[in-house]
């Protein structure tokens, strides 16, 4: 597309030019590793012996919360990047890896409940992974609702980038104050060994959720782009 | 003086939201040039002032100051000039003196009180400087702003709207203010809707309606072209009836609406 | 030189404030007693009961104040028309988070000088035992809550919804002060109930000085227009 752009936004929109449909090729991948590892262990690979079929929610809740963390680590990457260079591209991408890393932040805590429920009894524990996870979700709501209460786009960015800074520096310190904690009131649990069939699995599952992140990340991208320069337009006259 | 423009804007443009105040503003400032800015509510006056003094951070273009360019050199920029604001920005629960006070701190010297209290005297307000600033009228306030003003000249004074809320004492005293101002060599980016001497006097008028400029030149050309029926409603002129002089001629007005 | 005047300036200038406009400190420092009146009432008479969670109840009655008190940061500059009001003046914007910083630290320290002995009272604890240390400990807490709620203030401002904001904010990021505090400040007045002091220090220390660095250095961003 040869329009005129607004100042102030992005120009380029498809970050690898090369490729005419990139995201075709990133759906194309995802799909088919994300319905191999599924199959494999939903059903192919041998259950848990202690705990059963149950165990095996640790396919889509371990790579979910592998997710939720690092789509906030490519916030916090984005935010510095935008306030350094203030490029709006990075601020997109920030926000875009937000929304994607909610959705994943929330599917974590949810499967750590359902998976939870069997093997402890209980909805929730304050298992310090969990707890953190917790509160990265109200940090990501928080950065979402920075966003959208702002006057307009470049107080949003710029605020919200700050939230995204500020925000994951919080989180190994979360991590850590919980840990510690909780290792005061109870015993640490001992690390299991897992079955290296167990383990290819969830690096498969690994790989796949992360491909379909990338697929989201990228279209929400688009999207955001997309709606910049509409509202661009619309300011023009 | 060094060689060089005061100011050069290039293509200056600042969004709020999805409203652009300022759109493709491009002018230059000669040092010790005293220059009004002109134009209806809403014009960009403000907006343009603001910037100037690095407050606020443009969208788009570049600007250059003394040589020191925005954005990047914000907080030399900002050493380099000062504002008077429509608004005094004054703490209500401090007295006058210690509004002055608090600026000249800020500023990064402490004063004494006898400083304080001369520039006070510059606009008669020593009677009221140990009372608190909530109890001012809107003219005393005014007053207390020029004071601070007075408090730091740096080579750049942007003055937005320094007529509003004064009695003919008062634009006698703004004008006073203007004159020494000039007489030191400072440059002077001057905001008004009123038709006062400074402006009349100015080397040059920019005329701005809805963020861009429309007109630029000299008071006097401004004034034969607004009796020629050319003028932007809501801009400040002289008086159309009996105003009208001939060419070349400045205009016989009183001090304008 | 010149920062110190301006941390100095606005200190000097919401102090004054603050004492001519009288009746906001003794407010909050009410309602911060009400809140640990009504945890009683909630929790009820079980001494014991309440000496437990004593630690708990109190910072957590020290962070609704000191929320209250945060969210009043800018109060002065709000209606003197402005940020503008301290963005006149040429100079280092950093000098306006420290001033501010110091003042909310001022007030909340104060306000805990009230909370304590009432909390000691009504939760059967006694201070006169590691009276320094627990001192400490909530000079060391609150002044991490300082820290981010003033940085989060300035944030705020401007932003809709800012009521809600503003602890939405702030309280994820405090976890780490409040469980440090909370913990340090049981292990010393009610020690048969926890543990780990030395680490909680460690970690409140760690945590202040972490987000003192970063909250000063961002806070030119939050200035911008």
């Amino acid at each position: 597309m040869d329009l005129p752009r607004a100042p102030g936004t992005v120009t380029d929109p498809s970050p690898l030019p090369r490729l005419r449909a990139p995201h075709l090729v990133l759906a194309f991948l995802a799909v088919v590793t994300a319905v191999v590892g599924s199959v494999i262990g939903l059903w192919v690979v041998p259950p848990d012996a202690m705990q059963g079929d149950v165990q095996r929610l640790m396919y889509l809740h371990v790579p979910a919360a592998w997710l939720a963390f690092l789509a906030f680590f490519v916030v916090f990457v984005m935010s510095v990047l935008y306030l350094i260079q203030r490029d709006p591209r990075w601020d997109l991408l920030a926000a875009s890896s937000a929304e994607v890393g909610v959705l994943f932040t929330a599917l974590t805590l949810v499967l750590g409940s359902l998976w939870g429920k069997p093997i402890w009894g209980v909805w929730w524990t304050w298992d310090p992974r969990l707890t953190t996870t917790a509160i990265l979700l109200v940090i990501y709501v928080g950065y979402l609702a920075v966003r959208s209460f702002a006057a307009d786009p470049e107080r949003a960015a710029r605020w919200s980038a700050v939230v995204g800074i500020v925000g994951f520096a919080d989180v190994p310190i979360v991590y850590l104050s919980v840990t510690w904690w909780r290792s005061l009131h109870q015993p640490p649990s001992s690390p299991q060994s897992m079955a290296s069939s167990m383990l290819w699995t969830l690096m498969l599952n690994l790989v796949a959720f992360t491909l379909v992140y990338a697929y989201l990340l990228l279209r929400r991208y688009q999207v955001a782009v997309a709606e910049q320069e509409l509202d661009a337009r619309r300011a023009e006259d | 003086m060094g060689a060089g423009p005061a100011l050069r804007l290039e293509g200056i443009g600042k969004r709020f939201g999805h409203t652009w105040a300022l759109r493709d503003v491009s002018m230059e400032v000669a040092p010790a040039e005293l220059v009004a800015l002109v134009g209806p509510n809403g014009a960009g006056k403000t907006t343009l002032l603001r910037l100037v003094g690095a407050l606020h951070r443009a969208t788009a273009g570049r600007a250059e100051i003394f040589g020191l360019e925005i954005p990047g050199d914000e907080e030399l920029v900002r050493r380099e000039s000062t504002l008077l604001p429509p608004h005094g920005f004054l703490y209500e629960q401090l007295t006058g003196l210690e509004n002055l006070r608090f600026a000249r701190l800020m500023a990064g010297t402490k004063p004494s009180r006898e400083e304080l209290l001369d520039v006070l005297a510059r606009v008669d307000l020593v009677r009221a400087a140990d009372e608190r600033v909530g109890g001012y009228s809107s003219g005393m306030l005014k007053r207390l702003s020029l004071a601070r003003l007075l408090l730091r000249t740096p080579p750049l004074v942007l003055m937005d709207e320094p007529y509003a809320s004064l009695d003919a004492d008062g634009i006698d005293l703004v004008d006073g203010i203007i004159d020494e101002l000039r007489e030191s060599g400072r440059t002077i980016l001057l905001a008004s809707h009123r038709w006062e001497r400074a402006i009349r006097d100015a080397d040059r008028l920019v005329v701005m309606e809805r963020g861009r400029i429309v007109w630029t030149g000299t008071p006097a050309a401004w004034a034969e072209r607004r009796d020629a029926g050319g003028a932007l409603a809501g801009t400040p002129g002289p008086e159309r009836a009996g105003a009208a002089g001939t060419p070349g001629e400045r205009p016989a007005t009183g001090s304008g609406a | 030189m010149e920062t110190w005047l301006r941390t100095w300036a606005i200190l000097w200038k919401d102090i004054l404030i603050e004492v001519r406009t009288k009746g906001t400190f003794n407010a909050m420092a009410f309602f911060a007693a009400l809140v640990l009146f009504i945890f009683s009432f909630a929790i009820g008479p079980d001494a014991a009961l309440l000496r437990r969670l004593g630690a708990g109840l109190l910072w957590i009655a020290i962070t609704f104040t000191g929320l209250l008190a945060l969210a009043r940061t800018y109060h002065s500059e709000e209606m003197a028309g402005g940020l503008e009001a301290l963005l006149l003046y040429p100079g280092e914007p950093r000098a306006i988070f420290l001033g501010k910083l110091v003042g909310n630290l001022v007030v909340l320290l104060l306000v805990e000088a009230i909370l304590y002995p009432v909390a000691a009272v009504l939760f059967h604890v006694d201070l006169g035992g590691h009276f320094l240390s627990t001192a400490g400990v909530a000079i060391l807490g609150t002044f991490g809550f300082s820290v981010v709620g003033t940085f989060y203030s300035a944030l705020t401002l401007h932003l809709r919804a800012r009521e809600v904001m503003l602890p939405l904010l702030v309280l994820p990021l405090l976890v780490p002060v409040l469980l440090g505090a909370v913990s340090a400040t049981a292990a010393l007045l009610t020690p048969e109930t926890a543990g780990g002091l030395g680490g909680w220090i460690r970690l409140l220390v760690a945590f202040d000085i972490l987000y003192f660095v970063v909250c000063t250095w961002t806070f030119p961003v939050l200035l911008e227009r």
